[in-house]
């Protein structure tokens, strides 16, 4: 089921990518040096994540008593847990669901808000109103309180946390997605569509989505980013992917007990987080500075 | 007068150039450029964008943001280098010794500082006057420019004051260091025409009593008639002309400024039915340039001008020109204009339409726009954005609709084009009241009415191609096949002047000129009957701007189109128009010929534009008599009881402050609103 969803997160984000017109701006995103380190990192980790079923590691789920609490060496980069499972295999399992999390919640989010927003924005009147209060209801919770409390109706496991993760970021994006809208709704270009008498739908779609996806794209690899984060968050209280379903969250909270003798538990599967986070961010910078020349410095 | 001859000049630029390092390339925007300024003296710097003069002024106080650079060259004042100084000592010289006024008045203001904190904080910095005298200089200077009840006026923040306002709160802050020299980039270009000729009086003004320097930065050769001692024109970054304001005007040397002077309509005598125009387009300043930049453009180019680049040198011992052709184009045509055409010959006239009924007739049209009601006020306020006006266009003629921001013209467009919802009126387009059309009967009336925006770049999807943009139309139509709107697309883009490789570009590749031939293409895609040019050449250039206005003529030759012009240039109003119509606060004030309104205005507001507009020729500008008004436009939410025009009107009387004059009939050509109109 874990493979299946990390195809399905990668058509997601590849689909609106297609859907813009010329991709010129995806060429120069590999031509700016910010978004080139960030895709330099985030690139292999995707394929290792992706071929993790295919790559000779070892079975991250045997257990080998003799071995356990080994420090990294050649045979397990990473070193092995109490009950002696290599904690590389572990770590790039993990990486597999904690990606899918995070592709799966942008993806999702991504979609509620361009729905919602654009909707939202383009009418205004009474379904602004309805939307942007249901909005304001979700965003006055804190994300992981509430990402927390839905965990704890829906149980433990991976839907319910991509699901709750989801729910607490879509507010974001609809508002995002709303400011934009009304931004463009006032440009000349809308009146000349108009003049026409071009439907509503033709408007959505010809105009304000291809006018406001790649902001939108932007703000949907920081909550990638986040969402993996919160995932590993919620697996480390116990909360998100339950063991022994290897996640870099329950890794470290596996590991957090033996941080005195096996350091390695912990501290590794944590830089993977904070290199995935940290390429992610790059990579929506460089996305940002590619478009907005504005936001360019020396 | 002769230029650069005096022993001790204030200003001495010696061959500067300044460069823009961009990813594209270098940008050679100022490439050598020298002049002299003396004391007391008035100098404009005339180009259009991309010209540098912007980034000349700049480097002058050593201002260039980011990627330009001054590569070399010397700016002297007073024989101190500005380019070899400190960052403190240029801090000295800028707002202490030069003053500067700049295009748009509300990013050059603090929003969130009263006016008098931020001409008292200057001053104390500068001057080192303690807060009380900065105070009271302050009011002084306020009063100077022409703010009444300054004492107040200084409490007030930037938001409070309007656009002409904001202007000479500016030039106070200019003056109030006593400078040698005052550089102005556009300062009139963001303010309405007869705000605009009030803040060139009050500039002009302050130099000749305080003898003062004037630098003044603008395209706007009917401004430097007006204003300007000397003038520099600068093109692709060099200087091409440089000479006193009546040498360079009775006898232009350089085919740009020969060419430029012939592009703009005049505002009286004889109407040419095709005004001269430049061909082509400025040159991309990226690209290394041989010869003479204007060579592709010029009709007086010899082989020689594209491997030679010519250098200024002085002609009939009058001005300095760059230009290897002795007498410019006039060496070549003579004094009589070829009236080049593009396109098609024009179609024969239909024999059948003699017909004589309007295709389109404004009745009492009315809109009213109410602010919402409050927490604290019941009833929000009713602004009258157009009151009760009645227009008529006949078939292939062209109605100029002529005011101020803020007079009602833009929500007249909307409305014909359903835009927006007239509160009430009707809008009778060939027979039929569309004011309240729906459903398919409104998408057909569509197809009849079309419009040309102002801005070229804002109205098209920057993320669509131009062959998309002009198909849009049709698409949404749903008309013809797939085959068929690709040869329209084609046929449409060759109508305005363009080769078919454009459409495969995006708006963001395309210049401003030719932009709006694209969106004129667009508008005649689904062959309307009427077309609504709004401002379609107040974002262009001035060379520029003569090719659109003569494709939108020769359109409606050719096809038999009716146009409603709106603009607040009268020269270009008067060229292009048969009818003018011109609005006040949401009124037509005076309606009729515009042979007629030109020659001849009723209403006090109308002579008021023309006075304003100025013309490029400075000996008529000297002998004219410039009758200007006072004051700014009252806000439309709360216009003035009686005739609105009352409050600004130099020939109101107590009858003008109660009663509202309507608009009837003077002569049988044209209509004045006005009780002394006789």
């Amino acid at each position: 089921m874990r493979h299946r969803f990390a195809n399905l997160t990668l058509a997601s984000v590849s689909y609106p990518l297609r859907m813009m017109p010329g991709l010129g701006w995806l060429r120069s995103l590999l031509g700016n040096r910010i978004g080139l380190i960030g895709l330099s990192i985030l690139v292999p980790v995707l394929l290792l994540a992706v071929l993790v079923p295919v790559l000779p590691f070892a079975d991250p789920f045997k257990t080998n008593v003799s071995v356990s609490l080994n420090s990294p060496s050649l045979e397990h980069p990473f070193g092995t847990d109490k009950l002696g499972r290599d904690v590389f295999s572990r770590t790039m399992t993990g990486l597999q669901t904690s990606l899918s999390v995070g592709f799966l919640v942008a993806g999702i989010t991504l979609s509620f808000g361009l729905l919602f927003g654009t909707l939202s924005g383009f009418f205004g009147g009474k379904l602004d109103r309805l939307v942007m209060a249901g909005v304001d209801i979700f965003l006055s919770f804190p994300s992981l309180l509430l990402a927390i409390g839905l965990v704890a109706i829906f149980g433990a496991g991976f839907l319910p946390v991509v699901v709750a993760i989801a729910i607490a970021d879509i507010p974001r994006a609809i508002r995002l997605q709303r400011s934009l809208v009304l931004g463009i709704k006032s440009r000349a270009f809308i009146d000349a569509a108009r003049m026409v008498s071009a439907t509503p739908g033709w408007l959505m779609a010809r105009h304000l989505v291809p006018n406001t996806i790649a902001p939108m794209l932007v703000a949907a690899s920081i909550t990638a980013a986040n969402a993996i984060l919160t995932e590993a968050s919620l697996s480390f209280l116990g909360l998100g992917i339950t063991p022994p379903e290897p996640s870099l969250g329950n890794i470290i909270r596996e590991g957090q007990m033996y941080l005195q003798e096996a350091w390695w538990i912990s501290t590794l599967p944590g830089l993977v987080i904070l290199l995935i986070a940290i390429s992610l961010h790059l990579v929506s910078d460089g996305i940002r500075e590619v478009l907005d020349p504005r936001a360019r410095k020396s | 007068m002769t230029p650069g001859t005096q022993m001790n000049p204030l200003l001495q630029v010696d061959q500067l150039r300044t460069y823009f390092h961009t990813r594209e390339g270098v940008v050679r925007a100022v490439n050598d450029v020298s002049f002299t300024l003396n004391s007391g003296e008035r100098m404009a710097v005339v180009g259009e964008s991309g010209s540098g003069k912007s980034a000349m002024a700049m480097s002058l106080l050593q201002l260039l943001s980011y990627p330009g650079s001054v590569e070399s060259g010397r700016v002297l004042l007073e024989g101190r280098d500005l380019l070899g100084m400190k960052e403190e000592e240029l801090n000295h010289v800028r707002g202490g010794e030069i003053g500067t006024v700049f295009q748009d008045p509300m990013t050059s203001l603090d929003p969130i500082m009263s006016i008098g904190d931020q001409l008292v904080s200057h001053m104390i910095r500068h001057l080192r006057l303690n807060p009380r005298q900065a105070r009271e200089r302050a009011a002084q200077l306020l009063t100077q420019v022409g703010i009444p009840d300054s004492e107040a006026r200084l409490r007030s923040y930037p938001y409070e004051l309007s656009g002409g306002m904001r202007q000479r709160v500016l030039i106070a802050m200019a003056l109030s260091c006593k400078p040698k020299l005052i550089l102005a980039d556009e300062p009139t270009t963001a303010l309405d025409v007869t705000i605009q000729a009030q803040i060139v009086e009050l500039l002009k003004d302050i130099s000749t009593e305080t003898g003062m320097a004037l630098l003044f930065i603008t395209h706007d050769l009917g401004l430097v008639a007006r204003f300007a001692q000397k003038v520099a024109v600068m093109y692709a970054g060099r200087i091409v002309e440089y000479g006193s304001v009546y040498d360079l005007f009775e006898r232009p040397q350089h085919p740009y400024t020969q060419s430029l002077l012939r592009t703009i309509p005049s505002i009286k005598g004889p109407r040419p039915k095709r005004l001269m125009q430049i061909g082509g387009f400025p040159p991309d300043m990226r690209q290394p340039i041989e010869g003479c930049a204007f060579a592709d453009r010029c009709l007086a180019a010899v082989p020689q001008c594209r491997l030679e680049a010519p250098e200024l040198e002085v002609k009939h011992g009058r001005q300095q020109a760059a230009c290897l052709v002795d007498g410019g184009i006039e060496a070549v045509i003579g004094q009589t204009m070829p009236l080049h055409r593009e396109g098609a010959e024009p179609l024969p006239q239909d024999e059948l339409r003699v017909e004589t009924r309007p295709v389109l007739e404004l009745q009492q049209l009315t809109r009213h726009f109410k602010t919402d009601a409050s927490l604290f006020k019941r009833e929000g306020r009713t602004v009258r954005a157009v009151d009760e006006i009645e227009l008529s266009l006949d078939p292939g003629q062209t109605l100029g609709l002529v005011g101020e921001s803020g007079c009602g013209k833009s929500t007249t467009a909307r409305m014909l084009l359903r835009l927006d919802t007239p509160t009430a009126g009707e809008i009778v387009v060939e027979g039929v009241d569309i004011a309240k059309l729906k459903g398919e009967a409104l998408k057909s009336f569509r197809r009849k009415v079309q419009m040309v925006f102002q801005d070229p770049y804002s109205s098209f999807n920057p993320k669509m191609k131009i062959r998309d943009i002009i198909m849009e139309p049709l698409q949404v139509m749903d008309i013809g096949t797939r085959e068929d709107r690709e040869l329209k697309v084609q046929d449409l883009i060759r109508t305005v002047g363009l080769d078919t490789v454009y459409l495969d570009r995006y708006p963001s590749q395309l210049s401003g000129g030719q932009r709006q031939r694209i969106g004129i293409a667009r508008a005649l895609a689904l062959d309307p009957s009427i077309i609504i040019a709004d401002e379609p050449t107040s974002a262009l250039d001035v060379s520029v701007r003569a090719q659109v206005i003569n494709l939108l003529a020769d359109l409606r030759e050719r096809l038999g189109i009716s146009i409603l012009f709106i603009s607040h240039d009268l020269s270009i109003v008067r060229h292009i128009s048969d009818k003018i119509a011109v609005m006040y606060l949401g009124k037509i004030v005076e309606y009729g010929s515009a042979d007629a309104i030109f020659e001849d205005p009723k209403h006090p507001y109308t002579q008021a534009l023309l006075y304003a507009a100025p013309v490029p020729d400075p000996v008529a500008e000297e002998k004219r008599t410039i009758r200007l008004i006072g004051g700014d436009l009252p806000s439309p939410s709360n216009p003035p009881p009686g005739c609105h025009f009352s409050t600004r009107c130099p020939m109101v009387t107590d009858r003008c402050k109660q009663d509202q004059p309507v608009l009837e009939q003077m002569a049988d050509t044209r209509k004045v609103a006005c009780f002394h109109a006789s």
